[in-house]
């Protein structure tokens, strides 16, 4: 039988009816249920554990700071329903006085929800009672006291200047730390993973991160308008970075009640493959290149500069196509290029099978992916990872089928499913999901319908609330919206795939050694930038000097003149 | 005599320059692999050279200065021992075995090197060349003394010409001694996949994390010097069995000249045909080497056991 969302309300009204205060659906396929403040975490943990709901993911924790409009703090716990069972977004909300900021903490049961409650805990000084890791996670360990950047009085433009230190785990007796990171030869963005480690082999692993803030929530909320988000909104990441631009609109469109028309919609999803394409190239390149096989990485991104191309033709661009507005797309897929399109996916598909067989075919660099980095089962579910890592590990969910958005319950494809949980299994899902992203680019133009681009606004009604999704190449993508006035969101809330993956990278770590540490890191595909994009804040140096623009701009000339 | 010391300033000439042409035509070999245009075939000299020129730092004791300077004199010193145009520079009974210890002291300056700093990516490099050359010097040593039985010779040069006018019945056993040196030389030469005392992506090159300038540029000398004269020791155990007793019949310099060239030509197909292989590996883990050389070892000293009775 399949999960409906009035099933899984029913479920909810049956075990915790007296605790609900009011309920209401922002969407068909969402549910937001207000809750007391006791039962909200028990409900949650319900959901996620015993109700029986088919692959159950915690997918975003949303704090915020709702005093202006109801005079209390909120949390909204979204859970949904994957593995095809249903089409459902549950959000268990509830409310928090400003005298009584305590909620108790789910990550002593579900260690997922680690990272949500420390976020919030940093950002909006919501504390999680009994939360087993006490240090900060997303400000710096020196951040003074008691202020809070997402609560609306900060004012987005303070700086309070500090000199970032960060507080590790204590190694354990007789173990080595090995600190891999914030710079180092395998790492494209800065990160610090600490490996504690015997001989060769990493006994245990610490992550501090959070080295990039760029503060685009804050950012949106204090100064872009609706329409100028998706173009910061495909900045959060290099590589993925349409996914977040076609999440955010599609949050917006939902809490607006927007009809998005069927052909921006099919537009959407041809540059959403086109993107997973040159994502997945990419990581396979990077991959062989930490195993030393530099081979294998040229032609990786030989073949991927064919995608690139194309995306350049169609767009405009290479990357951050600047595609997404808000009930639409801006350009159309013209009839000619829909040749050229399929002519360089002929081209693409041809030296893609030449590579993946060289690749098959070199045993030392699968000797070095198999059996490594093991992520088991239940450890996949727990840590609620998503999308290959959690396709790797036998998870078989994947938001294009569990809840199908743009133009995706229309097209077939597979969802290729591995159950070995190591840096092979998660390697091949990847490299199986280019076929299927290669054969729904070739039905989406060949169905591609006529119609409008783009859609109109019509009426903004200021405090609704939706949830909007995709499938990014790392895994399920996650946007909160809650419009606001005067042509602003009131809050928006980001959540990266790495954001859940990369939590569960520690346990990757343990019991592999430090030849295989660059291997595993990478093999979730990690992207910091996603994942870091809350605080307004220089990390890096915390130095007093601030330049205007100008002075910027003139170091900048003076220093690439010659 | 004079030929010797001619040998000898040939030799060292020869050591100087050619590893680092070699390794720059390997550099352009995987670059056509790998569909790219690749650096100019001097770029390794142009490297060398330039990192010459730079200041160093130091990072850890003496032994750390030290270090680099006798990979280097160890290298240069190896490669006298090898026969060049047919004539060993330096050549006496038993030089087999300096042979042997010469040419480990550059791994051993290499993990002194890496275990005079406190870098634990150093470390953990030294550590896994220590780990290498463990369990690879016994191959070699088994390799070469696989050959000084069959020939009944202690000296390389010995060995080589002796090699030509073998029982041919007793050939298919030089072959399997020479499929011995052809792995070791692989694995002592860091090439990939077992570059992993390097492994610039797990643990930023190793050893040699922590030098710069002129150091670095010995250290990289050095190793690229070694790895010459590995492929050189097959070079010339191929050459001079099967050209040199035919060419000695004519004029001495010609013959020496022409050996030479052999040799090089030789030396060079060897050295592509291993980059080319390379361009199509990853690399492996330590634990991979290890089990591989056991296993590799156990054969070896098996077909030992099997020449020592027919020979003995």
């Amino acid at each position: 039988m399949k999960w409906t969302i009035d099933r899984v309300i029913e479920i909810i009204k049956a075990k915790f009816g007296k605790y609900i205060k009011d309920m209401y659906r922002p969407m068909a396929n969402q549910v937001i249920i207000v809750m007391d403040k006791s039962a909200a975490p028990k409900a949650t943990l319900f959901l996620l554990k015993e109700a029986g709901v088919p692959e159950p993911q915690l997918s975003t924790v949303v704090g915020t700071d709702e005093r202006p409009i109801r005079g209390m703090f909120s949390i909204i716990y979204w859970v949904s329903v994957n593995a095809e069972g249903g089409d459902a977004w549950i959000g268990i909300k509830t409310y928090l006085h400003e005298d009584d900021l305590k909620i108790e903490s789910i990550t002593p049961l579900h260690p997922g929800a680690n990272w949500y409650e420390r976020e919030i805990r940093d950002l909006l000084g919501i504390i999680p009672v009994n939360h087993p890791d006490p240090r900060r996670l997303v400000l710096p360990d020196d951040f003074p006291k008691n202020i809070y950047p997402l609560r609306k009085e900060y004012d987005y433009r303070s700086k309070p200047t500090v000199t970032p230190r960060h507080v590790f785990k204590r190694p354990a007796e007789g173990t080595v730390i090995v600190p891999f990171g914030p710079y180092h030869a395998a790492c494209d963005e800065p990160y610090h993973f600490r490996l504690y480690v015997k001989g060769e082999e990493i006994v245990d692993a610490d992550y501090r991160g959070f080295y990039n803030h760029r503060g685009i929530e804050k950012l949106a909320e204090s100064r872009l308008t609706y329409n100028q988000i998706p173009f910061i909104a495909e900045r959060i990441c290099g590589i993925c970075g349409f996914v977040h631009s076609t999440a955010y609109c599609q949050a917006v469109e939902n809490a607006m009640g927007i009809d998005v028309p069927e052909r921006a919609r099919y537009i959407r999803t041809i540059m959403l493959e086109i993107e997973r394409i040159e994502s997945h190239l990419l990581w396979i390149g990077i991959a062989c290149h930490l195993a030393g096989f530099d081979t294998g990485f040229m032609h990786a991104w030989r073949i991927r500069e064919k995608d690139m191309w194309l995306a350049e033709r169609l767009t405009g661009n290479r990357k951050t196509y600047g595609l997404n507005v808000i009930g639409g797309v801006r350009r159309d897929i013209l009839e000619y290029r829909k040749s050229l399109a399929l002519n360089t996916l002929s081209e693409l598909k041809r030296e893609y099978k030449e590579f993946v067989d060289m690749l098959s075919s070199t045993k030392s660099f699968i000797k070095r992916c198999e059996g490594v980095g093991v992520l088991p089962y239940n450890k996949a579910v727990a840590y609620s990872t998503t999308g290959p890592t959690a396709r790797g590990s036998g998870r078989r969910i994947d938001v294009r089928k569990d809840h199908p958005y743009a133009a995706y319950g229309e097209l077939d494809f597979k969802v290729p499913v591995y159950k070995d949980g190591d840096v092979l299994a998660r390697a091949m899902v990847r490299i199986d999901e280019v076929w299927e992203s290669i054969w729904i680019i070739e039905q989406a133009l060949d169905k591609l319908p006529g119609g409008p681009l783009r859609a109109e606004i019509k009426r903004i009604e200021p405090y609704r609330e939706a949830l909007s999704y995709d499938e990014a190449p790392r895994g399920e993508n996650v946007h909160y919206v809650m419009l606001g006035r005067g042509n602003k969101v009131y809050r928006w809330k980001v959540r990266a795939p790495t954001y859940n993956n990369l939590p569960a990278v520690p346990e990757m770590l343990k019991g592999y050694t430090i030849a295989d540490a660059p291997l595993i890191i990478a093999s979730i595909d990690p992207c910091f930038s996603c994942t870091e994009r809350v605080l307004v804040i220089d990390v890096r140096t915390g130095e007093k000097k601030a330049y205007t623009e100008r002075e910027f701009n003139y170091l900048s000339i003076r220093k690439s003149r010659r | 005599m004079i030929m010797r010391l001619v040998s000898l300033c040939v030799a060292i000439v020869i050591a100087l320059v050619f590893p680092l042409i070699f390794d720059g035509i390997g550099r352009k070999i995987k670059a056509r692999i790998q569909y790219r245009m690749g650096p100019p075939i001097f770029q390794t000299i142009y490297d060398v050279s330039k990192l010459l020129k730079t200041p160093y730092l130091v990072s850890g004791g003496l032994m750390f200065i030290l270090a680099p300077c006798i990979a280097f004199a160890s290298a240069l010193a190896s490669i006298t021992m090898l026969p060049v145009g047919g004539i060993s520079p330096i050549s006496f009974s038993y030089d087999i075995f300096v042979f042997l210890y010469v040419e480990a002291m550059v791994s051993i300056s290499l993990m002194l090197a890496g275990f005079s700093v406190q870098n634990i990516y150093a470390n953990a490099g030294a550590n896994r060349e220590t780990m290498l050359i463990l369990s690879t010097e016994p191959i070699l040593g088994v390799a070469l003394a696989m050959l000084a039985l069959l020939t009944k010779r202690l000296s390389i040069e010995g060995i080589a010409y002796t090699i030509g006018v073998i029982d041919y019945r007793l050939l298919p056993l030089v072959l399997i001694a020479y499929m011995m040196l052809v792995y070791i030389v692989y694995i002592e030469g860091g090439f990939i996949p077992f570059d992993l005392t390097e492994a610039e992506t797990e643990i930023l090159g190793g050893p040699l994390c922590e030098y710069s300038g002129r150091l670095l540029a010995l250290f990289k000398w050095a190793l690229l010097i070694k790895r010459f004269t590995l492929i050189w020791l097959l070079a010339s155990l191929i050459t001079i069995p099967s050209v040199a007793p035919a060419f000695s019949r004519i004029n001495t310099v010609f013959s020496y000249i022409l050996v030479l060239l052999f040799q090089l030509f030789i030396a060079l197909v060897l050295y592509c045909s291993i980059v080319a292989n390379e361009a199509f590996t990853a690399r492996y883990k330590i634990d991979h080497v290890i089990s591989l050389n056991k296993r590799v070892f156990l054969v070896s000293i098996i077909f030992f056991i099997v020449i020592a009775v027919l020979t003995l």
